[in-house]
């Protein structure tokens, strides 16, 4: 895992970018890597390349980055891990490849020769990169699939930029802060930046699963070259009996941890008392991972109550012969950090601070590199979402599609009942958004509704906003083609959205800002693949009963039949603390509170109006 | 190549900035092989395309502009249809879809700065390419468009051949200039804009002429603001050190760059900003405002000096003071960065990309 970077002036006229530029972008990721940095420029200094380098493959100084071919004509800057690169090195080696390394990085420079754009497919990962191809005179981005590694963009008509975070882009000084309407409503309305939006007009983030091509005509749209709902749809094309599930999650989630573990450093586990985290603890010692680290969260003001996570989680670690780091966090620790998780927080988010502690865990433990159960709610339905959405489509779906009734409905409710309307305003929305799958999806995910938008961004940005963001049209390309099931569409929507957006990026620049990689297994495209034709006939809760069940010695039975919490903590409440409001009556109060004082700590005014 | 139909205000025949780009632009095309058929609104100049461009007769009326834009469109059956101004928009839309053509819309200075009418917005976000002229520009129009960032291309001015270094000896003369530092604005004087910045200069006379400056100052260009700017040099005594020449013909304009020591144009609201390049192309410098499309045709400073408002008059006085550039340099500069091939190139590279897709 990495920061990358580069400046493309594409136009004649463009100016030559300068090095003050390309490092000052650089350096502002110097926590993405801070085993080695390069810089790498193209003869007539109007192509430059920065790199800063986290060691975790071939840690020799030969694989540092920017990655030149072996003739010269191709240049890589990578981030992310390529766990199968083995296998694509052996087949490159077959057909004559000469590898001057052990580092992924290289197999990404031969394939590109090899496959050209077509070789995204032939990945395995996580993965941000642009190679240059001289000869081409064009500059060719990627990022993975499922979007675990970040990838931003900026072009002001003649020159063009890159990087893995947005303020490292604006750090090098040259790119517009100019507010993006649609960046600031869809922080508002999800707590998260939706992607390919940033809070900066000039700044877009290529979108998950695609690709972008560069040349002295200036950019082109990026292309898809992975699509989630097409890979259920398949699955539902050929769907495989509900008894085969167990079965073929424990191969293929075994296969997927497997392959995860690929390193040359130490790899632990971020552990809390749930399945998803446990079973992957499981799976890596079926993997034959023999030394293994866990690091559990735990919270001081959950001590000794029923809450505490650090029983369960050390049970587990007992069960699989783990040694269990358990770090303690207060609410002093919390409030010391704030400034800290703003400064590394690259765009706002109203999460994250969990994986902020834990990640400081892993560091003060010297690893490097930790597996995360993140992605397993999203694959196997483990949300409450996967319940609820179907079944308000269902309830409200018919009322809410009867013009007007919503608005009419909500109107009257806040002139007569303010104080629910105030309280509980996703209740009454219901039957105003609950008649389309973004609609509902808002109802369930949002922070802020749209009909409240103009209170709080001025009716202007709100309408701009949302104009831009086009939220509906965003969710029925997601969803098309129809992954073929009501769990399988809202994996989709969780996956494409609150995974993506929220829980990666939080993942990102948590974990860099103590730089340490954190790996998901269970966000693999290949794994994903292999489950789908199971999951097409998957019910609700049978999904997380067989991932308990996955590694050759299943979970403890006191952890498989726990109610879900995921990592349970009291953040919410120092939260409130922190932004000095009232003890607010509901967890999205809470969070809504938090969201003003993450934008005021993370932007400017006057972006936007936060009252 | 593809087929073009281009609804445009003016191109041959036509007067000023965008009559200019428009026959550049098209002119570009045609060279490659696209058959390009030209409906525009004005022709107030009898000039003949080259081969390769049809032009129809002007039609000035908005339903007989329509109807002609319409009738074309069908008869020809465009695989682009090119719309050179924001006002058109929708009905360029109409036009490409009845004809399953894409749309390419050009967007030039303040006409797309600010958000156009929800129809023309819509209109706008319907194409498959926005053109614009400079940077600033297309930032403007991804303020109020809703569209890929990737769809917005700047393809900036180019400058004549025939703007070159030369000897002006015998306008100096004509003029009774030998011997005066000779600034230079080339714009329009317009009552309801009031952006070009002869007002800034005019201003910035006396201090010059109390450091010993023997400067003169030509303003070239017409309009209904020059009673005004009269009015000015009257009244900071600069009367006799400010010439209104008027418009000028193509032969004499080129000599008065040629001429001036220094071409100054502090302007607020470029779109581009063709006189600079025009000047720099004749080997004169360049004093502008680091603001809007200016900072293009100054190339950030590489080619001419684009200013802070701040600033801008001690760098007015530095750079009459400082001996002159060398022309031929310049003027190469100023080719290699927005000369005609380099211009083709980009359009070609533009034009092809929504029929690629």
């Amino acid at each position: 895992m990495c920061g990358i970077n580069g400046i493309f002036a594409f136009h004649a006229a463009a100016t030559l970018p300068t090095e003050t530029e390309l490092l000052a972008t650089r350096e502002h990721m110097r926590a993405r890597g801070p085993d080695g940095a390069g810089v790498w420029w193209s003869e007539d200094r109007r192509i430059g390349f920065g790199h800063r380098r986290l060691s975790i493959i071939d840690l020799s100084e030969r694989a540092n980055q920017p990655m030149v071919s072996e003739n010269g004509r191709f240049i890589v800057v990578f981030n992310g891990e390529i766990y199968n690169y083995p296998g694509l090195r052996a087949e490159l080696e077959r057909d004559g490849v000469k590898f001057r390394t052990t580092s992924d990085t290289e197999a990404l420079l031969h394939l590109y020769a090899h496959d050209g754009e077509e070789m995204v497919h032939k990945l395995r990962g996580m993965f941000a990169f642009a190679i240059l191809d001289q000869e081409k005179r064009g500059l060719f981005l990627a990022r993975d699939p499922y979007g675990i590694k970040p990838l931003y963009t900026a072009n002001d008509g003649w020159t063009f930029r890159f990087a893995s975070q947005v303020k490292a882009l604006l750090a090098g000084g040259q790119v517009s802060r100019d507010p993006e309407p649609a960046g600031v409503v869809g922080f508002h309305l999800f707590g998260n930046v939706p992607e390919p939006f940033t809070l900066y007009r000039e700044i877009r983030a290529l979108p998950a699963g695609h690709t972008q091509w560069v040349d002295e005509a200036g950019p082109r749209e990026p292309k898809r070259f992975a699509n989630l709902a097409a890979v259920f749809a398949d699955g539902a094309s050929h769907p495989a009996p509900a008894n085969e599930l167990p079965e073929r999650l424990r191969a293929a989630a075994l296969d997927s941890v497997r392959a995860h573990l690929l390193a040359d450093v130490e790899v632990g586990v971020f552990l809390s008392a749930g399945i998803d985290s446990g079973a992957l603890l499981g799976l890596m010692r079926d993997a034959g991972q023999e030394k293994i680290r866990a690091i559990t969260l735990g919270f001081d003001e959950f001590a000794g109550t029923a809450e505490d996570e650090v029983p369960l989680a050390a049970e587990v670690a007992r069960h699989y012969g783990a040694e269990h780091i358990i770090r303690r966090v207060g609410e002093r620790e919390f409030k010391e950090d704030i400034p800290a998780i703003f400064e590394a927080m690259d765009q706002p988010s109203i999460d994250g601070v969990n994986t902020w502690f834990v990640s400081k865990a892993a560091r003060e433990a010297g690893i490097k590199v930790a597996l995360s159960g993140l992605g397993g709610d999203e694959l196997l339905a483990g949300y409450p979402s996967f319940r609820d959405i179907p079944h308000w489509r269902r309830c409200y779906g018919t009322f809410a599609s009867v013009p007007f009734l919503g608005r009419v409905t909500r109107t009257l409710a806040q002139a007569l009942m303010p104080s629910l309307a105030r309280r509980q305003p996703k209740a009454l929305g219901m039957l105003e958004y609950a008649d389309s799958w973004a609609g509902t999806y808002l109802l369930r995910r949002g922070l802020f509704l749209p009909h409240e938008l103009p209170a709080l961004l001025g009716s202007e940005m709100a309408h701009e906003g949302m104009r831009r963001l086009k939220f509906a049209h965003t969710i029925s390309a997601q969803l098309a083609p129809d992954p073929g099931s009501d769990l399988t569409r809202v994996s989709v929507l969780e996956s494409s959205n609150y995974m993506r957006n929220q829980l990666l990026r939080d993942a990102d620049w948590a974990g860099m800002a103590h730089s340490l990689e954190i790996r998901v297994p269970l966000v693999d495209w290949k794994l994903t693949k292999t489950l789908a034709p199971s999951l097409a006939t998957l019910v609700s809760g049978a999904g997380k009963a067989a991932l308990g069940v996955t590694p050759s010695v299943p979970l403890p039975g006191t952890v498989r039949t726990r109610t879900k919490t995921g990592f349970a903590v009291p953040t919410g409440d120092w939260m409130t603390h922190a932004t000095g409001s009232a003890h607010p009556s509901t967890k999205g109060q809470a969070s809504r509170e938090w969201s003003k004082l993450v934008l005021k700590g993370m932007i400017t005014p006057p972006m936007v109006c936060v009252e | 190549m593809p087929k073009i139909l281009a609804l445009v205000t003016d191109a041959f025949g036509g007067r000023g900035g965008i009559a200019q780009y428009n026959r550049d632009l098209l002119t570009a095309l045609a060279t490659t092989g696209s058959k390009v058929v030209i409906v525009p609104r004005h022709a107030p100049d009898v000039e003949r395309p080259p081969v390769g461009i049809g032009q129809r007769p002007a039609r000035f009326g908005r339903l007989a502009y329509s109807l002609s834009a319409i009738v074309e469109a069908l008869r020809m059956k465009p695989e682009i249809v090119f719309c050179g101004h924001l006002y058109m928009a929708p009905l360029a839309w109409f036009a490409a879809t009845l004809t399953g053509a894409k749309l390419v819309m050009q967007t030039h200075g303040i006409e797309a700065w600010h958000r156009p009418s929800r129809l023309r917005r819509w209109a706008c976000e319907q194409a498959a390419m926005i053109l614009s002229v400079s940077r600033y520009t297309r930032a403007r129009v991804l303020d109020w468009a809703a569209i890929p960032p990737e769809r917005a291309v700047v393809i900036p001015n180019t400058v004549a051949d025939c703007f070159t270094p030369g000897d002006a000896a015998a306008l100096h003369h004509e003029w009774a200039l030998e011997g005066k530092k000779v600034l230079l604005t080339v714009g329009r004087m317009s009552a309801s804009e009031r952006y070009k910045g002869q007002d800034r200069v005019i201003e910035a006379l006396p201090e010059l002429i109390t450091a010993g400056q023997d400067v003169v100052y030509v303003i070239a260009g017409e309009g209904d603001d020059r009673p005004r700017l009269e009015q000015l040099a009257l009244e900071v005594g600069v009367s006799d050190r400010v010439r209104f020449v008027g418009a000028l013909p193509l032969e004499t304009l080129i000599e008065a760059y040629r001429m001036a020591d220094l071409f100054v144009m502090p302007s607020t609201g470029e779109g581009f900003g063709i006189a600079f390049l025009e000047a720099m192309a004749c080997g004169t410098p360049a004093l502008g405002l680091d603001a809007a499309g200016a900072r293009d045709a100054l190339c950030d400073g590489k080619l001419g000096q684009a200013e802070v408002k701040q600033e801008f008059r001690s760098t007015l006085a530095r750079m009459i003071s400082t001996a002159g550039q060398d022309s031929q340099k310049l003027s190469g500069a100023v080719r290699e960065h927005f000369g005609r091939e380099r211009f083709a190139s980009a359009v070609r590279s533009a034009m092809l990309r929504p029929v690629e897709v």
